[in-house]
């Protein structure tokens, strides 16, 4: 297997009293996407920084090809960092924004940078734009400009500080392909930070959720969106119904659970909860899309009333009273598509979309 | 739409009293002179009303460029000296969380509380042959006659400096303060040193600054008269003396209304200088 790239060993930060990094341990392997995720405050861009040298760390250490550089300047590290704003310098052009780092540390002989950035502009699209001012580019060029920036250093990690927050909707979702793509084409490991989910998932090779300055779950998209191990990355990721419920049976590969009066059977190969722990009050956690309202009974389901409809063109959202409990359902096709509030239904859901969560929090259980 | 002239009389009425304050304080008493440096005197020291460029033409005498040319010295070295103990004052100051930050701007801004005059007696306490400075050298058996502090060059330009540095510091702190700390976090990540950063990035992005309060400060550096009066002695004689000395003493308004048309060019010139320095920048003094 191949070196790890970065490894992070019990990172620890504190700004004066407060604690924002705790023992964080993390490895990339060279040529990834990773992706920090995590509600803002939840110390992800601390740690991207911390990465860059642009924060110092309390304890831990941060290795980068198998040698420490928690102690090094960051202009010392072979790291580049796309930044939130893009900090893209003002009396400066395209051109010598681009050939900054180059030129700064004087190994390559100017024709040589010369030739090089035009090759990143290339890259990054932004052909016959070397003499514009910054001020003169949109949103969208000034982020191409700024990747161009940091990548023309063959850094060993680009570093990427929500480089798409600042974009609309419609750039942002295109910009997420041109960076997977760029990523892919340069082969050079990219850790991304950010707070949008959609991103994320969209991304990534591997994404870690975050919060309150500890890594909660690590693992490939797929896997942090079915498999969620705690209560915050499954009300985290993806639109889940998550129910208090009360365990009746425990068997081999799934227990009964009592939601409302009705008790239904859930699977536990993919849960948190092993069925030997699998007593008293857990959380039930359902992905609302992968929920089905039916007239007629089905086995295994809960039923209720229909409260609410919200039709919203590929998708319909669908609000079911459970015994008092609010279930929604997020269908894109169904043959009842008549939905009438008051009606009353079955709902049934796809097995691997249910799993059940421990109550006590993720701090208590110690990693 | 337009608006009629009756909406815009109304909208601008505010500005009457300020624009009356300029034309009847500034602008009138500049025309004056202006005039006045056209005529000439008698031997009594009345103005002549004739007109004749004989003024303008004295100016050009070797001893008046001499004059001319000390002032200009001193005003360039002004700027300079301010700038380099400034700079580093104001890069600090900046740096500083808010509390810290407002008591040095205070006491950076405190002198101006006191008078200008007194505070320059004060440096003449401070230099002179039986001064502090002077006093204390002798006690500590540095030297053992006074050093002659007062009544030169030096003096004036040590005295021009200290009046006029608040200047060139605030300036360029609302520089440096404006500065988006990101810019320096992106030169250090891209592989720049903390000097090569300053130099590539905070210095040329605080020219606005440095270019504002180099002008502030030079601007009052070529006509401040009693720092020169009162440090230099007469020895070095400068516009502004020149000036005062014509116009009272010399009782003759007309040449020192020319040499004052002529200060006021050279100041334009520093300031065509200054608009185009300050071009692409939107914290522009003009």
């Amino acid at each position: 297997m191949k070196e790890q790239l970065l490894s992070l060993k019990k990172v620890n930060k504190f700004y004066d009293e407060a604690h924002i990094l705790k023992d964080i341990s993390l490895d990339i392997k060279d040529g990834e996407f990773i992706t920090l995720l995590g509600p803002s405050g939840c110390g992800k861009t601390t740690l991207l920084r911390c990465i860059a040298g642009l924060e110092s760390i309390e304890s831990g250490d941060i290795l980068l090809n198998g040698e420490s550089i928690k102690d090094l300047a960051p202009n010392k590290r072979n790291v580049n960092t796309v930044f939130q704003n893009y900090a893209l310098f003002p009396h400066l052009t395209v051109f010598d924004n681009i050939a900054y780092g180059p030129r700064i540390k004087k190994v390559t002989k100017e024709d040589e940078i010369k030739v090089k950035v035009d090759e990143m502009l290339e890259l990054v699209k932004m052909e016959g734009y070397g003499d514009r001012m910054p001020h003169q580019l949109s949103g969208g060029q000034r982020q191409r400009i700024a990747i161009a920036r940091a990548l023309i250093n063959n850094p060993d990690i680009l570093l990427l500080d929500e480089p798409l927050g600042a974009l609309d909707l419609k750039l942002r979702k295109y910009m997420q392909t041109e960076l997977a793509l760029l990523q892919k084409q340069t082969k050079t490991t990219f850790i991304y930070v950010t707070h949008d989910q959609e991103e994320a998932l969209n991304m990534s090779d591997r994404i870690v959720i975050m919060n309150e300055g500890r890594i909660l779950q690590v693992g490939s998209p797929r896997d942090v969106y079915n498999n969620s191990n705690s209560l915050f990355v499954a009300d985290f990721i993806g639109d889940r119904n998550i129910k208090e419920v009360e365990v009746v049976e425990r068997k081999e590969d799934f227990c009964s659970v009592k939601l409302g009066k009705s008790i239904i059977d859930i699977r536990t190969d993919r849960s948190m909860v092993k069925p030997n722990e699998c007593d008293g009050k857990v959380y039930l956690a359902i992905h609302m899309d992968k929920m089905k309202i039916s007239y007629d009974k089905v086995d295994n389901s809960l039923y209720g009333e229909i409260t609410f409809v919200h039709y919203a063109g590929s998708q319909i959202r669908t609000e079911v009273d459970v015994d008092g409990e609010k279930v929604t359902v997020i269908e894109y096709q169904n043959d009842y598509d008549n939905y009438r509030i008051g009606d009353k239904v079955y709902i049934s859901w796809e097995e691997n979309g249910a799993i059940l969560l421990p109550k006590e929090d993720i701090e208590k259980r110690g990693n | 739409m337009k608006k009629s002239t009756k909406e815009r009389l109304k909208q601008n009425a505010p500005a009457v009293p300020i624009l009356v304050y300029l034309i009847l304080l500034v602008g009138i008493p500049l025309l004056l002179v202006v005039l006045l440096s056209f005529f000439s005197r008698d031997s009594l020291g009345n103005i002549v009303f004739e007109l004749s460029f004989d003024n303008y033409k004295k100016m050009l005498d070797p001893v008046y460029l001499r004059v001319f040319f000390n002032s200009f010295i001193l005003a360039i070295l002004t700027g300079l000296i301010s700038l380099i103990i400034g700079y580093p004052v104001a890069y600090f100051t900046a740096g500083l969380n808010r509390k810290s930050r407002s008591f040095l701007i205070l006491l950076i801004m405190l002198p101006f509380w006191i008078s200008s005059l007194l505070r320059t007696y004060g440096w003449t306490i401070l230099l002179g042959k039986d001064g502090l400075i002077n006093n204390a050298l002798i006690f500590l058996r540095i030297i053992d006659k006074p050093l002659n502090l007062m009544y030169n060059f030096g003096t004036v330009l040590t005295g021009t400096v200290y009046m006029l540095i608040p200047y060139m510091i605030i300036s360029i702190y609302n520089s440096v303060d404006k500065l988006d700390r990101s810019l320096l976090e992106a030169s250090y990540d891209l592989g720049g040193s903390k000097l090569k950063t300053f130099f590539k990035i905070t210095l040329p992005l605080t020219m606005p600054g440095i270019a504002r309060g180099y002008t502030l400060v030079f601007i009052p550096a070529l006509g401040l008269y009693y720092i020169s009066d009162l440090l230099g002695g007469g020895n070095t004689m400068f516009l502004g003396n020149l000036i005062n000395n014509m116009a009272t003493r010399g009782r003759n308004k007309p040449l020192a209304s020319a040499f004052a048309i002529g200060m006021i060019l050279l100041v334009l010139l520093v300031l065509f200088i200054y608009s185009k320095v300050s071009k692409n920048s939107k914290e522009s003094l003009l």
